[in-house]
C-alpha cells in the first residue's frame, strides 16, 4: 500500500544558463501537507513539476516509497497534479473529465461510474456532472479539478497554486476545505505558494525557497517565530529588519550598537564585529511613555499612525533615524498616538532575533507591506 | 525517454516531404543552372557541386546588366515594384490606420471587407480588369469622362487609346490593385498593436494630432511595415502573369515574363534557371530580413 | 479629433469600392444575357448552363477545366491537413538542434516567390523527378507543398490556443503520449484540422503559377490557368461564369471553415476561442 513518502535527493536543474533548482534535498513524510513558499522565480513551481514528471533534473533523484522515478514517464508516476489554471479538458463533461483517468487503472464502468460520483461529492459538486468547464466558476473548476486527480487515490498530491486565480473570500473558503479534504483523506499534498497566509494557515511543514534553494525549513510556527535569515522573516509576516553591529557576547546572547545606543539580545548566533540586522515583530515592539528607562529602550518621534480596525499600525523613527513599525491593538486602554509625538520604544531582548544582514532583503524600510486579507 | 518517439514521428512526414520537394526542388535549379546542355537544348543538371558549371550564371549575369539583353527588362521590373510599392503604402497606409483606430462599430465590417480580396483568386481580380478596361468597358468610359485619358496621353503616361495595350501606368496600377491588400493587413497587425498610450501620453506632452501620428505611430509601426513592404515586393519581382494579362506586350515585360520566356517558352531552359538563381539571390536578401524580422517580433511578443 | 477620421474614413470607404467592385461587375457579367463582357445586358444563366455550345455546363474546354480544378483541390487539402497537422504537432516538442533549421524550412514557401517555386518544381520533375512527369500527380504535389505550411499555422495557432496545461494534465492522469494526442489533442484541433481543410481548398482553387508550370496538356488545365489563356482573346460571358463559379465556390470554403470553426469550439471560453479565430485569420 503506497504510503505517499517523497525524497528528494540532490535536485538539479538548469535551463539553459539560469539555475532554477540549485540542489534540493528534502523528505516529505506519508500524509503531510508539505508546501514550498516563495517569491516568483524560486524554484518552487520547477521542483513542483520535477516531481510530476514534466521536467527532467539535471542532477539528482526523486523517490516515492523508496522507489527512485526519476527516469518514469509521468503518465507512469503515481503523483497527480493540480495545476493553476485547472487544465481541465474543454471538450469533455465535468463527468467525463474526472473519469479521464481511470481508463488506465483498471476498473469496471460500474466502478468508474461510483468512484466518480464519490470524488464529486468529496468536493461538493455532486449535479454538476453533465455541465461543461466553461459553464463552471473559478472556484467550481478547481474542485473539478481537484476531484480529477483524486478520484485516482494517488498517494501524494501536487498542487501548483491552485487558488492563485481566485478573489480573496473564495480563496479563503477553499483553503478549509483543502484542508479537511487532505486531513480526511490522508493523502501527502505537495502545495506551491507565494502566498504567506496560506502557507501558514494549511502547511504541516514549510520550505521557504529562494534562488533555486531552501532557505528554511520547518513548522510553520517555527519559521515565523524563529526565522534564521532576514529573507525567511521578511517573506512571513511583518518584520522591522534593524541594522547593527555585533558587539561583545553575553552569555548565550550579545550586545548590539545601534548607532549610538547599546541593545541586549537574549541569543545571537553570529559572532562579535559582524554586520547585522536585529529582526521584531511589529507586534512585538512596545511603546512607552517618553523618557522612559529601562534596557533596550530607544528613543524616537511618532511619524505616522495608519488605523486598521482593530489594531492601528504606528511608524516611528528612533532616534539613530532608523524607522521602527510597531503594531498596537486598539483597545479601551491605549494612549491615541498622534504624529510628532515623542516615545519611547521598547525592544524586549527575548523578541530580538539576530540574523545576517542580506543586501537584497532592504531592512526596516521594506519590511513587508502585508495588507491585511 | 521511448515516448517522445511519436512527436518525432509525427513531424518527420511533412519534414521529408518539404526536404524533398521543396529543398530539392530549389537545388534542381542550381543544379540546371550551372549544368550544362545536351545537343538538343535540352538541360543537364549537374548535381554534383564539383561538375558546376559557371557558364549558364555568367551569361545570366552579362545579361542583366547593363547593356545585356535582359537589363532593360530588369530596370523596368525594379522602377514597376519600387512605383507600386510607394503607391500601395499611400494607399494602404492611410486605410489600414483608419481600420486599427477609427472605425469603431464598423470595424468588423471593414475587416471581413479588407481581408476577402484574398479569398478571390488574384486572376480573377486582374480578369476583372479586362473587362473594365476593355474598349467600351466602363473604367474606360469613366477615364474618358473624366478626360483622365487625355491628360495622361499629354503627359506621356497613356501611349495611344487601348489601355490594355502595353501600357506601363496600367501594368502598374495593377500591381498595386493585386498587391496594396496583402500590405494592409501586416500593416493594420502593426498598427493596432500601438498602445493607444503611446499616442495620448504625445497628445498629453502637446503633440497635435498630425504630429503625434508622425513622430510616434510611424516610427513605431516601422518593423510591421517593413515587413508589409517585403511582403509585396517580392512576389512582384516574380510576376509575369500581370503584365501578360494587362499588357500582352513586351514593351512592359518583367523579370517574370523573360524567365518565364526561357523556362517555359523556348530552348533555353538553362539561362531561364540561371536567370532564377540570379534573382533569387537579389531576393534573399530580402527573404533574410523578413524572416529576421518576423523572428525579432516573435521574440519580443514573447518577452513583453 | 472630428475632422481627420472623416478623410480617412473616405478614404477606406473608396479604397473597399475600388478593391471589391471590379470583381462584383466581373461577376455580374456572367448574368448578361448578351455576349457582351463589358457591358450590362440584362440578366440569363445562358452563361453557366442555358447555351448549349458556349457555356460552361456544355464548352468542354471550360467544363474540364473546371473539374480538374475540384479534383486537384480534393486531393490537396485531404493530403496536406493531415501531413500539415501531424507536422505542427511534432513541432511543438522539439526543442534543440534542428528545430530552427526545421522552422526555416517550414517558413521558406510563405516567402518564397510562386515563379521561383515552380521553376524549380518544372525542373525537378523534368529532370530527377521524371519518373513522375508533369502532370496532375506533379500539380498536386507543388500545391501540397506550399499550402503544407499554411495548415502548419493554422494547427500551431490553434495548439497555442490549446496550451500546454491540458496536455500535461492528461499526462499526469496516466494517459500515455498516444492518448494524449489521441483523446485530447486531437479532438481539440479538430476545428484548425477543418479549417486547414478548407484553407487548402481555397489556396489550391485559386493557385495558377505553379500549376501552370506543372501542367502537361489540356487536361491538366485548371480555371485560373484556363481565365489566363482566354482572357485577352475576346471571350464570352462563359468565362466570366466559370471565374464566378470558383469564386463562390472558394468563398462558400472560407465561410464553411468559419461557422464549422465556431460549432466545434461551441463549448469552451468565447475569449479563447475568439482569439484563436483572430489569429488565423491574421495570419492568412
Amino acid at each position: 500500500m503506497p504510503q505517499g513518502d517523497i525524497e528528494l535527493v540532490g535536485l538539479v536543474k538548469r535551463f539553459n544558463d539560469v539555475v532554477a533548482v540549485n540542489g534540493i534535498d528534502v523528505n516529505v513524510a506519508p500524509g503531510e501537507f508539505f508546501t514550498m513558499l516563495g517569491p516568483s522565480g524560486c524554484g518552487k513551481t520547477t521542483t513542483l513539476r520535477l516531481i510530476a514528471g514534466f521536467e527532467r533534473p539535471d542532477e539528482g533523484k526523486i523517490l516515492l516509497d523508496g522507489v527512485d522515478m526519476t527516469r518514469t514517464p509521468p503518465h507512469k508516476r503515481r503523483v497527480n497534479t493540480v495545476f493553476q489554471s485547472y487544465a481541465l479538458f474543454p471538450h469533455k463533461s465535468v463527468a467525463d473529465n474526472v473519469g479521464f483517468g481511470l481508463r488506465y487503472h483498471s476498473v469496471t464502468k460500474a466502478e468508474a461510474k461510483r468512484r466518480v460520483d464519490e470524488a464529486m461529492a468529496l468536493v461538493r459538486l455532486e449535479d454538476y456532472g453533465q455541465r461543461r468547464p466553461a459553464q463552471l466558476s473559478g472556484g467550481q473548476q478547481q474542485r473539478v479539478a481537484l476531484a480529477r486527480a483524486l478520484v485516482l487515490e494517488p498517494p501524494v498530491l501536487l498542487l501548483d497554486e491552485p487558488l492563485g486565480a481566485l478573489d480573496a473570500r473564495l480563496r479563503l473558503d477553499l483553503q478549509v476545505e483543502l484542508k479537511r479534504i487532505q486531513e480526511q483523506l490522508g493523502i501527502t499534498f505537495i502545495y506551491v505558494t507565494h502566498d504567506q497566509d496560506e502557507a501558514l494557515t494549511m502547511s504541516d511543514r514549510v520550505a521557504v525557497m529562494r534562488g533555486g534553494n531552501i532557505e528554511q525549513l520547518g513548522e510553520p510556527r517555527e519559521l515565523y517565530e524563529a526565522p534564521s535569515t532576514a529573507f525567511v522573516a521578511n517573506f512571513l509576516g511583518a518584520s522591522n529588519l534593524v541594522p547593527v553591529n555585533i558587539g561583545a557576547a553575553d552569555g548565550d546572547g550579545a550586545q548590539l550598537g545601534l548607532g549610538s545606543f547599546v541593545l541586549r539580545a537574549e541569543r545571537c548566533p553570529l559572532s562579535s564585529g559582524a554586520d547585522a540586522v536585529a529582526m521584531i515583530r511589529p507586534e512585538n515592539v512596545r511603546l512607552e511613555p517618553q523618557g522612559s528607562g529601562g534596557e533596550n529602550r530607544v528613543p524616537g518621534m511618532v511619524e505616522e499612525v495608519v488605523y486598521l480596525g482593530f489594531h492601528q499600525e504606528v511608524r516611528v523613527r528612533l532616534a539613530n533615524g532608523t524607522p521602527i513599525k510597531v503594531d498596537v491593538p486598539n483597545d479601551d486602554e491605549q494612549v491615541e498616538y498622534e504624529q510628532g509625538d515623542a516615545v519611547c520604544v521598547h525592544l524586549p531582548p527575548r523578541h530580538l532575533r539576530v540574523l545576517a544582514a542580506d543586501a537584497a532583503v532592504a531592512p526596516a524600510a521594506a519590511a513587508a507591506e502585508q495588507v491585511p486579507a | 525517454m521511448s515516448s517522445r518517439w511519436i512527436w518525432r514521428a509525427l513531424a518527420i512526414p511533412g519534414l521529408v516531404w518539404l526536404a524533398v520537394f521543396f529543398v530539392v526542388a530549389f537545388y534542381a535549379i542550381i543544379s540546371v543552372g550551372l549544368g550544362n546542355v545536351t545537343t538538343l537544348y535540352e538541360p543537364v543538371p549537374h548535381w554534383n557541386p564539383l561538375d558546376w558549371n559557371v557558364g549558364y550564371i555568367w551569361q545570366a549575369i552579362t545579361n542583366v546588366v547593363p547593356g545585356g539583353d535582359t537589363w532593360d527588362t530588369f530596370l523596368r521590373t525594379i522602377i514597376y515594384v519600387v512605383v507600386a510599392v510607394i503607391l500601395s503604402l499611400a494607399i494602404g497606409y492611410p486605410v489600414a490606420w483608419y481600420a486599427a483606430r477609427h472605425a469603431g462599430r464598423w470595424r468588423g465590417l471593414i475587416l471581413v471587407l479588407l481581408v476577402l480580396p484574398f479569398w478571390i483568386s488574384y486572376l480573377m481580380r486582374m480578369f476583372a480588369w479586362t473587362n473594365l478596361l476593355a474598349e467600351h468597358g466602363y473604367a474606360t468610359r469613366l477615364l474618358h469622362t473624366l478626360s483622365i485619358d487625355t491628360l495622361f496621353q499629354k503627359i506621356g503616361l497613356l501611349d495611344g487609346s487601348d489601355w490594355l495595350g502595353g501600357q506601363h501606368i496600367a501594368v502598374i496600377m495593377a500591381l498595386v490593385y493585386g498587391y496594396v491588400p496583402y500590405l494592409i493587413l501586416p500593416l493594420f497587425a502593426a498598427l493596432d498593436r500601438i498602445d493607444q498610450r503611446h499616442i495620448e501620453a504625445a497628445r498629453d506632452l502637446g503633440a497635435s494630432p498630425a504630429g503625434a501620428f508622425w513622430r510616434v505611430v510611424v516610427p513605431l509601426s516601422k518593423t510591421g511595415t517593413l515587413a508589409g513592404i517585403v511582403l509585396i515586393a517580392l512576389p512582384m519581382f516574380g510576376d509575369y502573369y500581370t503584365p501578360d494579362l494587362i499588357s500582352g506586350s513586351p514593351k512592359t515585360a518583367m523579370l517574370g515574363n523573360a524567365i518565364n520566356g526561357y523556362v517555359q517558352g523556348g530552348p533555353d531552359k538553362s539561362l531561364g534557371a540561371a536567370l532564377t538563381l540570379l534573382l533569387s539571390a537579389f531576393l534573399l536578401i530580402f527573404m533574410v530580413y523578413y524572416l529576421r524580422v518576423i523572428r525579432a517580433d516573435q521574440r519580443e511578443a514573447a518577452g513583453a | 479629433m472630428k475632422r481627420r477620421p472623416s478623410f480617412l474614413a473616405i478614404t477606406t470607404w473608396v479604397y473597399i469600392v475600388w478593391s471589391l467592385l471590379p470583381v462584383l461587375l466581373a461577376i455580374r457579367f456572367a448574368f448578361n444575357s448578351g455576349r457582351s463582357r463589358t457591358s450590362l445586358q440584362g440578366w440569363s444563366l445562358r452563361w453557366f448552363w442555358e447555351d448549349p455550345t458556349l457555356s460552361v455546363f456544355h464548352d468542354p474546354t471550360l467544363q474540364s477545366a473546371l473539374v480538374h480544378s475540384l479534383e486537384l483541390a480534393a486531393i490537396v487539402m485531404l493530403i496536406a491537413t493531415p501531413l500539415g497537422t501531424a507536422l505542427a504537432l511534432g513541432m511543438r516538442r522539439w526543442r534543440g538542434r534542428g528545430s530552427g533549421t526545421a522552422n526555416i524550412m517550414l517558413l521558406l514557401p510563405l516567402v518564397t516567390p510562386e515563379l521561383v517555386f515552380a521553376v524549380g518544381m518544372f525542373l525537378l520533375f523534368t529532370s530527377a523527378f521524371g519518373f513522375i512527369g508533369l502532370g496532375t500527380t506533379a500539380q498536386a504535389i507543388g500545391q501540397v507543398t506550399f499550402t503544407l505550411s499554411w495548415v502548419v499555422l493554422i494547427v500551431r495557432g490553434r495548439l497555442a490556443t490549446i496550451g500546454r496545461d491540458v496536455e500535461e494534465a492528461a499526462a499526469d492522469l496516466g494517459a500515455p503520449p498516444l492518448h494524449v494526442v489521441g483523446r485530447v489533442l486531437l479532438p481539440l484541433l479538430v476545428p484548425a484540422m477543418a479549417a486547414g481543410l478548407l484553407v487548402s481548398f481555397a489556396l489550391s482553387i485559386d493557385d495558377f503559377v505553379v500549376s501552370q508550370y506543372l501542367a502537361s496538356g489540356a487536361d491538366t488545365t485548371t480555371v485560373p490557368m484556363r481565365i489566363y489563356s482566354q482572357a485577352r482573346g475576346g471571350p464570352t460571358p462563359a468565362l466570366n461564369a466559370l471565374a464566378t463559379i470558383m469564386l463562390v465556390v472558394s468563398l462558400l470554403a472560407l465561410v464553411l471553415a468559419y461557422f464549422v470553426f465556431k460549432a466545434l469550439t461551441r463549448g469552451e471560453q468565447k475569449e479563447q476561442r475568439d482569439t484563436a479565430f483572430r489569429q488565423l485569420a491574421m495570419e492568412v
